[in-house]
């Protein structure tokens, strides 16, 4: 038993090796030489940077289909379709932004300033127009030079996900809820697209380096409403609709959890 | 519109989005109430609706100095003068 549990983490080992080897070459090497026609022949560089991290991040999921066959995916079309959209996600895994990121051509997000340090991949972001949650981009002056290029890419057809718990959750419940997202699509003057993920903690779960490939699991994504406030009315309030996303993505996690009790949620 | 309008205003802004009861007009929101970027930024939004139009982006940077409950009522006075003056 302990031969053949050594075997499987030298299987999960080598797998990590490919996955992780082609997302840091596709970064290094595809995107640098793609990048300099896409910074010389387009007018937009940030939109055709996306686009590059979509194409990368599809081939990314494919790869991760083909190799771990046991991880299936059911993308709901609705999520497939959404453009120009404020899309609020629950976060279990550092594959959530990735998947994301894989589905919409145009894409940006709002993200832990630690990843903008990281050599390469942080410049790149940069230079997607991703906007690091640091003070010092987020407050004063840089805040709304921020939220208007927001403003702008929404209004191109892109979107904008974000995970208001700010954290991936350890145990798939709802953490506590960050404003600041409902702040940003009121400030768009757009709706909210809440977006159920399920199932990637599973094959990529926090703490850990290594897939999760001996297991079987669904890696789902599923649109369970969309919010349309009337950020007009005499009686708005950002508090209501924070707890009215937070009181959907509960009420979905409930219906999951009684669907199939032995499921950890 | 008054000045003792604007104050009625902001004060009922800070109690129904920042649940913030009666803010004294000098202490600095940031360290009194825990009022950051985002606070600031909901509260533009609320002055927009309170003058019935939108204000330019200078405008919006502009507001991001503001520390204190004192300071909003003067800059939403000021942006109510501009806009009665632009009208004629």
């Amino acid at each position: 038993m302990a031969f053949i549990r050594f075997f499987q983490h030298i299987g999960n080992f080598c797998l990590m090796l490919i996955l992780w080897g082609y997302f840091l070459f596709g970064f290094l090497f595809i995107l640098l030489f793609l990048f300099i026609p896409c910074y010389l022949l387009t007018k937009n560089s940030a939109g055709a940077i996306q686009k590059l991290f979509h194409l990368h991040m599809k081939f990314f999921f494919n790869l991760t289909g083909r190799l771990i066959p046991r991880t299936t995916y059911k993308i709901d079309p609705e999520v497939c379709a959404l453009r120009s959209s404020v899309i609020v996600c629950n976060h279990l895994s550092y594959l959530d932004p990735i998947l994301l990121v894989s589905l919409f051509p145009r894409q940006t997000t709002i993200i832990k300033k630690t990843f903008f340090q990281v050599p390469v991949f942080g410049w790149f972001m940069k230079k997607a127009g991703y906007v690091s949650s640091s003070p010092s981009e987020m407050t004063g002056a840089a805040m709304i030079n921020h939220l208007e290029s927001i403003k702008t890419h929404l209004a191109a057809g892109g979107n904008l996900f974000l995970f208001p718990e700010g954290t991936r959750s350890r145990d798939g419940r709802i953490g506590p809820f960050n404003k600041g997202v409902f702040s940003i699509a009121r400030y768009c003057n757009t709706g909210l697209n809440l977006v159920y993920i399920q199932g990637t903690d599973k094959l990529f779960p926090p703490g850990s380096f290594l897939f999760r490939t001996r297991e079987k699991n669904t890696i789902t994504m599923e649109l369970i409403a969309t919010l349309t406030p009337d950020y007009s009315a005499k009686n708005f309030s950002i508090n209501v609709i924070a707890d009215q996303t937070r009181r959907i993505f509960e009420q979905k996690i409930a219906a999951v959890k009684a669907a199939d009790p032995d499921r950890k949620i | 519109m008054t000045r003792q309008d604007i104050e009625n205003e902001v004060r009922d802004i800070f109690l129904r989005e920042f649940e913030v009861e009666n803010p004294e007009l000098d202490v600095n929101l940031r360290e009194a109430y825990g009022f950051d970027s985002i606070d600031a930024i909901d509260l533009l939004l609320e002055i927009e609706k309170f003058l019935g139009s939108e204000l330019t982006r200078d405008e919006k940077k502009q507001a991001m100095d503001i520390r204190t409950m004192r300071q909003i009522i003067d800059y939403i006075e000021m942006l109510a003068e501009k806009r009665h003056a632009a009208q004629g």
